[in-house]
């Protein structure tokens, strides 16, 4: 019992910053912006989110401090895709290795210190609840905005003017600026939102997780954003479902033995593949497997329309030709 | 009183700018560096005289630098020849982790005398790398399937599961998430035909820059199959009608580029580090997709692209021991390079006038006024 309790509980903390960073990406994809720079993005979040923690002695402001520093990093990736159409993948890797090597440099002096950062909030008799209780409600605050932002971030994108602005210059920007909408505005919006979600993502980790910085401390999990938002296929429910399963994964894997006993229906060889399938190191591949045999399958029906990708992406809009 | 910013898009590129933005990104990525060396407390001269020059006065730092460029230029053409054939191969870290791991294998476990011992490490880690780079070409010629972003999930997955290889089979002993040391005979030697030893440092495996660059030249100018790769790369639709394979021109290309990028690997794990652990790659991967886009007119410019690349990071590992500042700072600098490439790249496709005093015109439906 203590067990699964323990493997809920990591899932769901384990599960925000990647939320919060694959609804971010949702979003700027949404408007054809591609962004590879939410690893770094996360990490300046994380650290400049830990430091002004560290200083102000208050974690609401370090959060606010690291939003903004993931923004930061947006705006270079905006203005160089957007508005000098620099090439996404390019842009969006540097970005990436910026913050990452940015981070390394400033946080040296940062490393070792410790903030008391968010504390957990129990609400009374729901977090009794066996197994689920403590995994839902005795979370930090930022757990909870995380889900709070899904039904806020669904319904800007599918249910009002701005969120069909945001298709139309995803799918078509052409057509959606002869129809009048700013295709610059809208995408240095989205890659900018795509920006704070991914700071705070990282704050998150800092401030209410580990409450420690350390360099690259992210471990990859902006780039496991990027995998979840095509293995979700742009869906933000899917986003939502993909990233409590990516992280139970991790979470199961934390807390894996990576082993089973005795024979898997008396067949050796059966339990030696388990034993590999299980294996704590072996299941940190699956996000990005999974997200190719996605890809892989829905390209296999030969219908881009059930991939939902944004038809536009990765390609930069100018008005004057092509 | 209207503002307006006009874009044309250039015919040709003037000369001063084709030779003028690679030295403004540059000078423009160092003047930016300055402020985490100034915040310090360090003169940014006094670090990019030790970075630029200090590097190369001596036999030392030179060795370096080829020793860094090579792998650099490597994994630059695994992106540099399927990039000609239009398509991305953002996956060269996992394929150089490929071709290490199968070298750090064989190294291990085959017994064979020296020279065809890192003959087969070279062919089998290349050939291994090759495959799985083949893959995200597969993918995309069969299904068209994204390949930059299969790539760069493979890359992933490589890197991931290098993890569990070095916590289980391919464990050492010690304890320490790494493979054994090689054995002598797998390691290629310092001695120089000819020459003899120029540095303890500088393996022979730097002749690969030459062999590399010259067969890469000879494929795509003189062969072929390189007119077939470019001719996709230029005009897909064309290539098509004239009889080309797309899906045997995407598959081959990114096998090269996967060969040449698990190259890159076994050359590190057996010119340099002499056994396989978690992150010997300092980004070797993501660097080279800079190294291609600078030189993408040609393998002799890739080159050039990863000397320079290569001379960043073997000064700023020196700069970084002697004035104590952290090794992120080459990744500063890279990166910085790069995103001001980009920039630079801009002003090279489009010209900018402003207009103060215009008056705003009716927008024209695009497409009435294409250019032809």
């Amino acid at each position: 019992m203590s067990l699964l309790s323990g493997i809920a509980e990591s899932t769901v903390r384990l599960a925000t910053p990647l939320l919060l960073a694959a609804m971010g990406e949702v979003v700027a994809e949404r408007s054809g912006v591609l962004n590879l720079g939410v690893e770094g993005m996360m990490l300046s979040g994380a650290l400049v989110g830990f430091a002004a923690t560290a200083v102000t002695g208050s974690a609401v402001i370090g959060f606010f401090a690291g939003v903004i520093a993931g923004m930061s990093l947006a705006l270079v990736h905006a203005f160089l895709c957007v508005s000098l159409k620099a090439d996404q993948v390019i842009s969006g890797i540097m970005i990436t290795l910026l913050g990452t090597s940015l981070t390394t440099y400033f946080g040296q002096s940062w490393t070792g210190e410790n903030i008391d950062g968010f504390s957990t909030i129990a609400i009374p008799a729901l977090s009794e609840i066996p197994v689920i209780g403590k995994a839902l409600f005795a979370i930090t605050i930022l757990d909870y905005l995380a889900l709070l932002l899904v039904p806020v971030v669904w319904y800007l994108l599918f249910r009002t003017n701005i969120g069909a602005e945001i298709f139309a210059v995803g799918e078509d920007p052409e057509t959606a600026d002869t129809a009048g909408v700013s295709v610059f505005r809208i995408q240095y919006a989205c890659v900018l939102i795509g920006g704070a979600f991914a700071g705070a993502g990282g704050a998150q980790l800092s401030l209410a997780f580990t409450k420690f910085w350390t360099s690259e401390m992210t471990t990859g999990i902006g780039w496991i954003a990027v995998a979840l938002v095509i293995f979700a296929q742009w869906q933000i429910w899917r986003v939502v479902v993909g990233a409590y399963l990516f992280a139970a994964i991790d979470a199961l894997s934390i807390r894996s033995q990576g082993s089973v006993d005795g024979q898997l229906l008396g067949q050796e060889v059966l339990t030696d593949l388990v034993n590999f399938l299980i294996n704590p190191q072996v299941m940190e591949t699956y996000p990005y497997i999974a997200t190719i045999l996605v890809l892989w399958y829905v390209m296999r029906q030969g219908n881009l329309n059930e991939l939902g990708a944004p038809r536009a992406m990765l390609q930069s809009y100018s008005r004057e030709q092509d | 009183m209207n503002v307006s910013v006009d874009l044309t898009s250039r015919e040709s590129i003037p000369s001063w700018l084709a030779y003028g933005a690679p030295i403004f990104t540059i000078v423009a990525a160092l003047v930016v560096t300055s402020i985490p060396l100034l915040w310090e407390d360090l003169s940014p001269l006094d670090v990019y005289t030790e970075l630029f020059v200090g590097t190369l006065s001596d036999v030392a730092g030179i060795s370096d630098v080829l020793r860094i460029a090579l792998p650099l230029f490597l994994a630059g053409l695994a992106v540099y020849i399927p990039l000609k054939a239009g398509i991305w191969n953002i996956g060269a870290e996992g394929q150089i982790f490929v071709g290490a791991t199968v070298c750090a294998y064989i190294g291990l476990n085959v017994q064979l005398p020296s020279y065809a011992l890192i003959l087969l490490m070279m062919v089998a880690g290349g050939f291994v790398a090759g495959l799985y780079g083949a893959i995200p070409g597969y993918l995309r010629a069969k299904h068209d399937v994204n390949e930059i972003i299969s790539s760069l999930m493979l890359t992933f997955a490589a890197t991931t599961f290098l993890g569990y290889l070095l916590r289980g089979p391919m464990q050492g002993s010690g304890g320490q998430t790494a493979t054994e040391s090689l054995p002598d005979r797998a390691e290629l030697p310092t001695q120089f035909p000819l020459v003899g030893e120029i540095h303890p440092r500088l393996h022979v495996g730097v002749v690969l820059l030459g062999i590399a660059v010259a067969v890469t030249y000879i494929l795509m100018t003189k062969t072929r199959l390189g007119y077939e790769i470019t001719f996709i790369g230029a005009n897909p639709e064309a290539a098509i009608q004239a009889g080309i394979s797309k899906y045997r021109i995407y598959i081959i290309s990114f096998f090269f580029g996967g060969f040449l990028a698990g190259l890159a690997g076994v050359a590190e794990i057996s010119g340099v580090y002499g056994r396989l652990f978690e992150d010997f790659s300092p980004g070797y991967g993501f660097t080279a997709i800079a190294v291609a886009l600078l030189g993408r007119n040609g393998p002799f410019r890739v080159l050039l692209a990863a000397l320079f690349f290569g001379l960043l990071r073997a000064g700023g590992t020196t700069v970084s021991v002697s004035f104590q500042v952290p090794s992120a700072l080459v990744d500063i600098i890279v990166a910085l390079v790069i995103l001001f490439l980009l920039a630079a790249e801009f002003l090279k496709q489009y010209r900018i006038s402003v207009d103060l005093e215009r008056e705003s015109e009716p927008e024209t439906s695009p497409g009435t006024e294409e250019p032809v």
